[in-house]
Order: C-alpha cells, then sequence, then structure tokens
C-alpha cells in the first residue's frame, strides 16, 4: 500500500488553518510515528486519510488514484482509531466488536472477534457490558475494533491515552509486530511510544512538517546541541530551553537544548525527545 | 445487514427508555380508553372507527415522542462519537442507515402495536366486540403518515444538530393547541369529533375527505423521501 500526499491543505470553515501545504509520501510496509504538540494538525491529517475531511486544496493518492475515487477501496483495508471516540454502552464487548466485523465485512466475524479480543487482552471482560468498562479498556476496544480483519493500513491517533504503563509496552510491541507487513500510521505526542517501535519518523507543528527521516536522523540532529547544569541562579536559564529539572544533593540539575550551548553547559547524547523539543524549539525561534 | 438491523433492535428496545414509555403509553391510554372512548365521539359508538380514530389521534404525540427518542440513539452527540468507526469502514452509508432506521421504525411499530393492543383488549372486554378489521383504515390514515414523516424529518433534524430532535418532539402538541385548518384536523384530534357531525346523519359509516388524505399523503411521502437521504455523507 502507498499513501501519496500532494500540496494538501485544510483550512476549516472557522478560518483555522490546519494544514499547510503538505506533501508526503508512505509505503507499506512502516510503522510511522506523527508526532506533534497538541493543535498541531495530527488529527487532521488522520481525518483526511480515512475521508472524513475533505482537504481544501491538494490530492491524496491511495496506490496511485485519487482518495475521492477509491474511498470504499481505502475503507476495506483500513483500520481506525480515533483520538476521541464512542462506542455503544448497551452491547456487550463481543457484540460490539461482532457488530463493527459486520459493517467492516469481514466473511469470519466470530474467529475475527476473538483473535483481536485476545490480542488486546480483553478475553475475560469479552461479555462484560462496554458501559461497565474503565477509560484503558474502553481504549483496547477501541484498538480491538481498529485491529479486526487484518487491515492493511492502520491509523491509531493517541492510542495509548488511558492505558497503563504494562499496557502501553504491549500496545507498542503490538504495532510493531503489525507493522512488519503492513502501513501503520501512529500519532502521538508521547515520544516514548514511537522512540522504540517507529522507523520513521513525521514531525508536524502548526499545519507543517518539520521534519521527516528516522528517529537516528532527527537524534542526530540535535547533537551538540543538548546538555546539562547545576543552576546557581536564574539568570543562567536566559536564551536556553529548559527540557527537564531534577532536584539533586548538590541543586537544581536543569537538561536544556539550545542552538549555541554556553560555557557553564555540559554537552550530553541527545535522546529523541531532546531532539523533538529542540526541533520545536528552533521552530518557534524562527 | 440483517444482523446489524437485529443489534440496533437490542440497544434501542432493551432498556429503560423502551419499558418507561411503554408503560406511559399503556397508562394515557387506559385513561383515553377508561374516560373518553368508552364514551364515543359525535354520538358514534365507542368502537366506531370515530372513536377510535380519536383515541390514536390522542396517543400520537406520545407515539411521535418515542419514536424522536429511538432516533435518539442514532443522533446524539455520543452516538456522534461512535459514528468516527463506522463511518470508517467500507459499508455503504445508505444501506448502514436504512439498517439502523428499521430498527428505529420497529420500535415505533412496536409502540403502536401495543397501543392497538390495548385498545382490542378495551374493546373486547367492554363490549366484547372484536371486528378490529374496520379499524385498519384509522389506523393507516393516522398513524402510518405521521410517523414515518417523523422519523424521517427526526433523523435529518438531528443530523443537522441534535438538540432539533428534542423541540422537534413538541410539535404535536403544538398541533393540539393550534386551530389547524381542517385537512390537518387527524393532528389536533378535530377531524374524527367534528367531521362526523358535518355528515348528516347519526353515527355515520367511516370516511375520509379527499384533502385529508391528500394532506397525509403528502406527508408520506416527505417522510419516505427525507428517509432515502439518510445515508447521505456531510463532508467537513
Amino acid at each position: 500500500m502507498e499513501i501519496n500526499i500532494k500540496n494538501v491543505s485544510m483550512t476549516y470553515p472557522n478560518g483555522k488553518q490546519a494544514l499547510k501545504d503538505l506533501t508526503l509520501d508512505l509505503s507499506a510496509p512502516s510503522l510511522i510515528g506523527l508526532l506533534g504538540p497538541n493543535g498541531a494538525g495530527k488529527s487532521t491529517l488522520m481525518k483526511l486519510f480515512v475521508s472524513a475531511l475533505l482537504p481544501t486544496s491538494g490530492t491524496i493518492c491511495v496506490d496511485g488514484r485519487p482518495l475521492d475515487k477509491s474511498e470504499r477501496a481505502l475503507k476495506s483495508q483500513l483500520g481506525y482509531l480515533p483520538q476521541d471516540f464512542g462506542l455503544f454502552d448497551e452491547l456487550t464487548v463481543t457484540q460490539f466488536l461482532d457488530y463493527m466485523a459486520v459493517l467492516k465485512g469481514l466473511r469470519y466475524p466470530k474467529t475475527a472477534v476473538r483473535e483481536v479480543i485476545k490480542a488486546v487482552n480483553l478475553t475475560e471482560k469479552r461479555k462484560s457490558r462496554i458501559r461497565a468498562l474503565s477509560g484503558g479498556q474502553r481504549q483496547r476496544v477501541g484498538i480491538a475494533q481498529a485491529l479486526l480483519g487484518d487491515p492493511q493500513l492502520l491509523i491509531f491517533d493517541e492510542p495509548t491515552v488511558g492505558l497503563d504503563p504494562e499496557e502501553r509496552i504491549h500496545f507498542r510491541n503490538l504495532f510493531s509486530q503489525t507493522a512488519q507487513k503492513r502501513l501503520v500510521l501512529l500519532s502521538t505526542h508521547i515520544i516514548e511510544d514511537v522512540q522504540s517501535v517507529c522507523d520513521r519518523l513525521i514531525v508536524i507543528d502548526r499545519g507543517m512538517i518539520l521534519f521527516t527521516g528516522t528517529p537516528a536522523q532527527l537524534i542526530r540532529s540535535a547533537s551538540g546541541h543538548v546538555g546539562v547544569f547545576l543552576e546557581h541562579n536564574a539568570a543562567q536559564e536566559h536564551g536556553l530551553h529548559i527540557t527537564a529539572r531534577v532536584n539533586t544533593g548538590n541543586g537544581v540539575r536543569c537538561r536544556v537544548v539550545a542552538d549555541k550551548l554556553p560555557d557553564y553547559v555540559t554537552p550530553e547524547e541527545p535522546t529523541l525527545e531532546d531532539a523533538y523539543l529542540y526541533l520545536l524549539s528552533k521552530e518557534v525561534r524562527q | 445487514m440483517i444482523k446489524i438491523f437485529l443489534y440496533e433492535c437490542k440497544r434501542l428496545l432493551l432498556n429503560k427508555f423502551f419499558f418507561g414509555i411503554l408503560f406511559v403509553l399503556l397508562f394515557y391510554g387506559r385513561q383515553v380508553l377508561s374516560g373518553t372512548t368508552v364514551l364515543g365521539v359525535s354520538h358514534t359508538a365507542p368502537f366506531s372507527a370515530w372513536s377510535f380514530g380519536d383515541y390514536l389521534s390522542r396517543m400520537l404525540p406520545l407515539l411521535w415522542i418515542g419514536t424522536l427518542f429511538f432516533l435518539t440513539f442514532f443522533t446524539s452527540a455520543k452516538a456522534r462519537r461512535a459514528s468516527v468507526l463506522t463511518d470508517a469502514v467500507r459499508t455503504c452509508p445508505r444501506r448502514y442507515a436504512m439498517a439502523r432506521c428499521a430498527a428505529a421504525f420497529s420500535g415505533t411499530l412496536l409502540l403502536s402495536l401495543v397501543c392497538l393492543a390495548e385498545a382490542a383488549v378495551f374493546y373486547g372486554s367492554y363490549f366484547g366486540w372484536y371486528e378490529w378489521g374496520q379499524l385498519i383504515i384509522p389506523v393507516l390514515v393516522t398513524l402510518l403518515p405521521a410517523l414515518i414523516f417523523a422519523l424521517g424529518s427526526g433523523w435529518l433534524l438531528g443530523r443537522i444538530r441534535p438538540w432539533l430532535i428534542y423541540v422537534w418532539m413538541i410539535v404535536p402538541f403544538l398541533c393540539m393547541a393550534l386551530p389547524l385548518p381542517s385537512v390537518l384536523g387527524i393532528w389536533n384530534g378535530s377531524f374524527f369529533t367534528e367531521y362526523p357531525l358535518t355528515v348528516g346523519s347519526l353515527d355515520p359509516a367511516f370516511s375520509i375527505p379527499a384533502p385529508v388524505i391528500a394532506a397525509q399523503c403528502v406527508l408520506l411521502i416527505c417522510g419516505v423521501l427525507l428517509l432515502m437521504f439518510t445515508g447521505k455523507k456531510i463532508h467537513n
């Protein structure tokens, strides 16, 4: 599967421009992390992919065909978990997934439902009504419905919100396994979620792409721009972007990103989070 | 789609609301039958089509509300949040909408049948009267156009703004209060109480003037046309 986005812009009826002249090529197999702060345009981009919105200008092609002419074909291969979604509280987990399996036109819905329930660790809750589930369990039902039918394109918008740390690790691994043969797009603002599993990152802010490449490339771009220092007075922070502040026995240890590190800052190896924050802070300065 | 229809029926019918409205309908129906219908309307028998039509027009506002309440299961803010999942599947939106609409119609039909069954039991137990076939025309003329129109218009309004459905629920009460033209007399019951008096005979045979039938047909057609547009996708 291949998705090509060319010069796509999206302006909402209220005048807010969510995406500005985006051009991107995505192809399977890949697990792509879409990073960006809140309001960056990630969810809008996801909605364009699933035809929930129409772009104001530009084209989106799926396997060479314009999306508006291949919407049904795309949806037959799509698993989508939006950031904000509702479930039918009156149904049980199994019934809801069976409902979605029927809508997806699956040939063997019972088997498919059983498999995804197992994949998201909801076997014990399969007969529980959805209204009786916790937030994290509801999120898992959302992930399960996206996985139904083994779709070729999976789009997850903030999938790990509400999950406990153990579950988050479980799902990261699940997404990684799933992406071995498919195109998986993972939108998040949690760096940890993409750090270990994504082979490609797209950083987006204010509707524009700031970076596209591998996590290693992003980390390299911040090399020499990350450091630490022990804070003695507030003036030391001037011109620096503080990314972490830790109280130690010797004082407050600050981790910073900056274009040029002052002499009192000891350079450190950047992490993906440092690199991401450096990229965003650079964008703000520009 | 049969499975979706059955799941939607389960959602609509196996809940507190349905049993609540069922109870209210039965209670109100009993009050109308034993308080008003038992006396007969416009010098006709209690089991005449005129008296029965009057009973139905009194039950219509509750059935209208019940129908619109069923639609809130598909158009409420909560339902819209679920629709982001169901919109991302390959099923034809129109077929899906029709399956849901059929479930809402089934709920409406069930409520209507309960009203009719209550009347049948009342006529049987009070008067030993069982010729229900004579009452089919008042049922079709009074309930079918109104409730199909409620489904079609309610669905459209709910898709525009969920709260409009609740505003739409007061329409039959307004019809009861407002002086409607005689062609819409079925909506406030005046047709069944006033028209027999104009026929010029005691206990006249049931008949409906052409303009009244035409008005009901227009409503029915409008309702069907609106239902046909239920699956149309609204972008951005």
